[in-house]
């Protein structure tokens, strides 16, 4: 099956200009909803490639349940406008950082236009994927054998980010009882 | 076109060898788990559960490697991760660094008010996260442990939480430490397009058929993003700025932890990744010139600018973060000569042993006399120690004298090997610049010197404090192996060619 570079560009156009909202955006809920814009176009790149269970898993966790955890946040901090100023000191660093970016977009344009030698492909082209039963089935087989060790270490990192996070906010409660204590 | 083969029973089970290969990461993390379990019960006065357990188990992890050192390497997980002699050398520094910060950290708390628990569950996880960077052979099972071991000691420099410097700290390494974690996730990506695989054995294989006709542009970019992310986490001077403030806003104990645990990871999985991208391999002619002048300049800078800052500290934390940043420019220098001279990288593997041991042991010296907020460490204050804390003055100076690179201590013996492989490499500008850099340096290391045996104290006497029987333990432990390194190399030079070679 091969991609249409037309749906191709619109999905990456769109990314990368809601890309650009989320952090020009002043109001942070309107970054959070260019977020939410940038996930679903990468949910449609990832459908171009025939990854449909990557696509439905990035539409349901990453724009369903991160993005809600997001904007809950947003909400109970209360912050309606960015609470720093834009000076003008800042000016020259912003030059800097366009000059950088640009930088960056040019040589990373030259790369891919003047990589003559073929990308290598890797093991999981559409036609295996086919063979082997399909997205899901493949995606669950390999997570619990060829790549269990990345899949476990997932979890223990999200155990240490638990741990971490029940230490900072813990300690707030215990320091708000004691000043009532007073 | 062959088929896809999903699931290889090989793989669903582990062989009796590769338990055993497993068993430090195993011990620390039962540790760690028994002892989030214990904190989480509060049964008994509640730090003791937490530090106990985190003692035993990391010793028996160090054991365990110890014992794994005579085994020949075990591949693990379909070749994902290996232990072999060089991760579990750099296992023994991660988890005695770790044993010594908590070792030094238990009467810290206490005088902090931030006695918890979960403190050592947090260095516990770091320092496991450490331990599978050393071992990861697989790009994304190194970023994850990267993560771990990043993840929990965002929250440990965080961890003194009404203090504005600590608060902003944590928030400065969180969000510039993300940053590099992306740009090397980036690197990774475009490393797997142009080779097809995220091994490390891939990308060597890759680099090895296509040496006739020199590398693609993606992959030489790729290249570049993954070493730029380690290049930022090694702190080396472009990409410095992050550090004295990260330095300064922790607490001491884990400023400590950070210089050498967390260094010391980043430069073992740096070289296994510094090695698969053909430098030192001889399979890319290009790249080996391309990445041997940018570490070059890179080196001279980190070492000049480092000590140059140094020099004009009066604070003892600010002065060793700063002296942390031209130590890494020294262990450059060994990776620079690594694959032209003699001993290839085992210089490289020394010079962060004896780092490690030299400055916990001086940090752990720092904690012990830290005042509240971390006060109380600059350098008047330090007048007359000789006569208030003899023994501890007595340990600093020795940990000074070896920072600075004098005989016989483990700064000593370290500095002339590596820089003896430089010769061999035929960098002398190198050599010679790194050591006037290193004789800037024995004037701010010999000056914390100047002041405790040569000055009255001051007036205002600080309280005398009480050094805590586990920190005494701690210092003498590391005095006792300056020394030893220092006056006999031969044993650690030889334990580090042999972690070298099995990489």
């Amino acid at each position: 099956m091969n991609i249409s570079p037309g749906f191709f560009y619109v999905f990456a156009g769109t990314s990368i200009l809601f890309s650009l909202l989320v952090i020009l955006n002043r109001s942070a809920i309107a970054s959070a909803f260019s977020l939410l814009v940038v996930f679903f176009s990468f949910a449609g790149i990832y459908a171009l490639l025939d990854a449909h269970l990557v696509a439905a898993l990035q539409v349901l966790i990453y724009a369903g349940a991160i993005l809600v955890l997001f904007i809950f946040v947003i909400m109970l901090l209360n912050v309606e406008q960015a609470s720093f100023d834009y000076k003008r000191g800042r000016i020259l660093t912003g030059v800097f950082a366009a000059f950088g970016a640009f930088g960056m977009v040019f040589l990373l344009g030259r790369v891919f236009r003047s990589g003559s030698a073929p990308l290598q492909p890797g093991p999981f082209s559409p036609e295996n994927i086919q063979a082997a039963g399909g997205n899901t089935r493949v995606l669950s087989e390999l997570l619990f054998s060829e790549y269990v060790l990345p899949f476990e270490l997932t979890s223990v990192l999200l155990l240490a980010a638990i741990i971490g996070s029940v230490v900072l906010a813990k300690r707030g409660v215990i320091e708000k009882k004691s000043k009532e204590a007073k | 076109m062959e088929a896809l083969k999903t699931i290889r029973p090989e793989l669903l089970t582990l062989a009796p060898d590769q338990l055993r290969a497993l068993s430090p990461y195993l011990f620390v993390f039962a540790g760690t788990l028994l002892a989030i379990l214990f904190s989480a019960a509060r049964v008994v006065k509640s730090r003791w559960p937490a530090f106990l357990i985190f003692i035993v188990s990391s010793i028996i992890g160090t054991v365990a490697a110890l014992v794994l050192l005579r085994e020949p390497p075990t591949l693990l997980f379909n070749g994902m991760m290996s232990s072999d002699a060089y991760a579990n050398s750099f296992c023994v520094i991660f988890l005695v660094s770790a044993i010594v910060t908590a070792a030094s950290s238990l009467k810290y708390l206490d005088n902090e008010e931030l006695q918890q628990p979960e403190y050592y569950v947090l260095i516990l996880f770091s320092a496991l996260g450490m331990m599978l960077m050393a071992s990861a052979l697989d790009l994304i099972v190194m970023f994850i442990a990267f993560e771990l071991m990043s993840l929990a000691v965002y929250m440990l420099v965080g961890f003194r939480r009404n203090d504005r410097r600590s608060n902003e700290a944590a928030m400065k390494y969180f969000i510039l430490g993300s940053a590099a974690s992306a740009v090397l996730l980036y690197g990774v990506a475009l490393l797997y397009g142009a080779t097809g695989s995220t091994s490390i054995r891939g990308i060597f294989a890759y680099l090895q058929a296509a040496s006739g006709q020199g590398v693609t542009p993606v992959f030489a970019i790729g290249a570049w993003f993954a070493v730029l992310g380690f290049l930022f986490k090694i702190a080396v001077v472009p990409f410095h700025m992050w550090m004295p403030d990260v330095y300064e806003g922790a607490p001491v104990p884990v400023t400590g932890f950070m210089t050498t645990g967390l260094k010391a990871a980043a430069f073992a999985a740096f070289l296994r990744v510094f090695i698969a991208t053909g430098y030192g391999s001889g399979v890319s002619a290009v790249i080996q010139n391309h990445i041997h002048d940018i570490l070059w300049v890179s080196a001279v800078l980190t070492m000049v600018i480092g000590n140059v800052i140094a020099l004009t500290q009066t604070n003892l934390k600010r002065m060793l973060a700063y002296s942390s940043i031209a130590h890494s420019g020294y262990i450059l220098v060994g990776m620079i000569a690594g694959p032209l001279s003699e001993q290839g990288y085992a210089p490289v593997f020394m010079y962060l042993t004896a780092y490690a041991v030299m400055n916990l042991g001086a940090f752990v010296i720092l904690t012990s006399l830290a005042a509240r907020n971390d006060g109380g460490l600059n350098l008047h204050d330090f007048s007359g120690l000789s006569r208030r804390h003899p023994w501890l003055a007595f340990s600093l100076a020795i940990f000074m004298f070896s920072l600075a690179g004098i005989p016989p201590t483990a700064g000593f013996s370290a500095k002339y090997v590596l820089f003896y492989s430089a010769i061999q490499a035929n960098e002398i500008p190198l050599v010679v610049i790194s050591v006037l850099c290193s004789l800037i340096s024995v004037y701010y290391y010999l000056r914390v010197l100047v002041y405790m045996y040569m000055r009255d104290t001051p007036d205002e006497v600080p309280v005398r404090r009480r050094v805590s029987v586990w920190s005494a333990a701690a210092i003498a432990a590391m005095v006792i192996l300056t020394l030893q390194i220092g006056v006999l190399p031969a044993r650690i030079v030889a334990a580090a060619k042999k972690a070298v070679t099995s990489l």
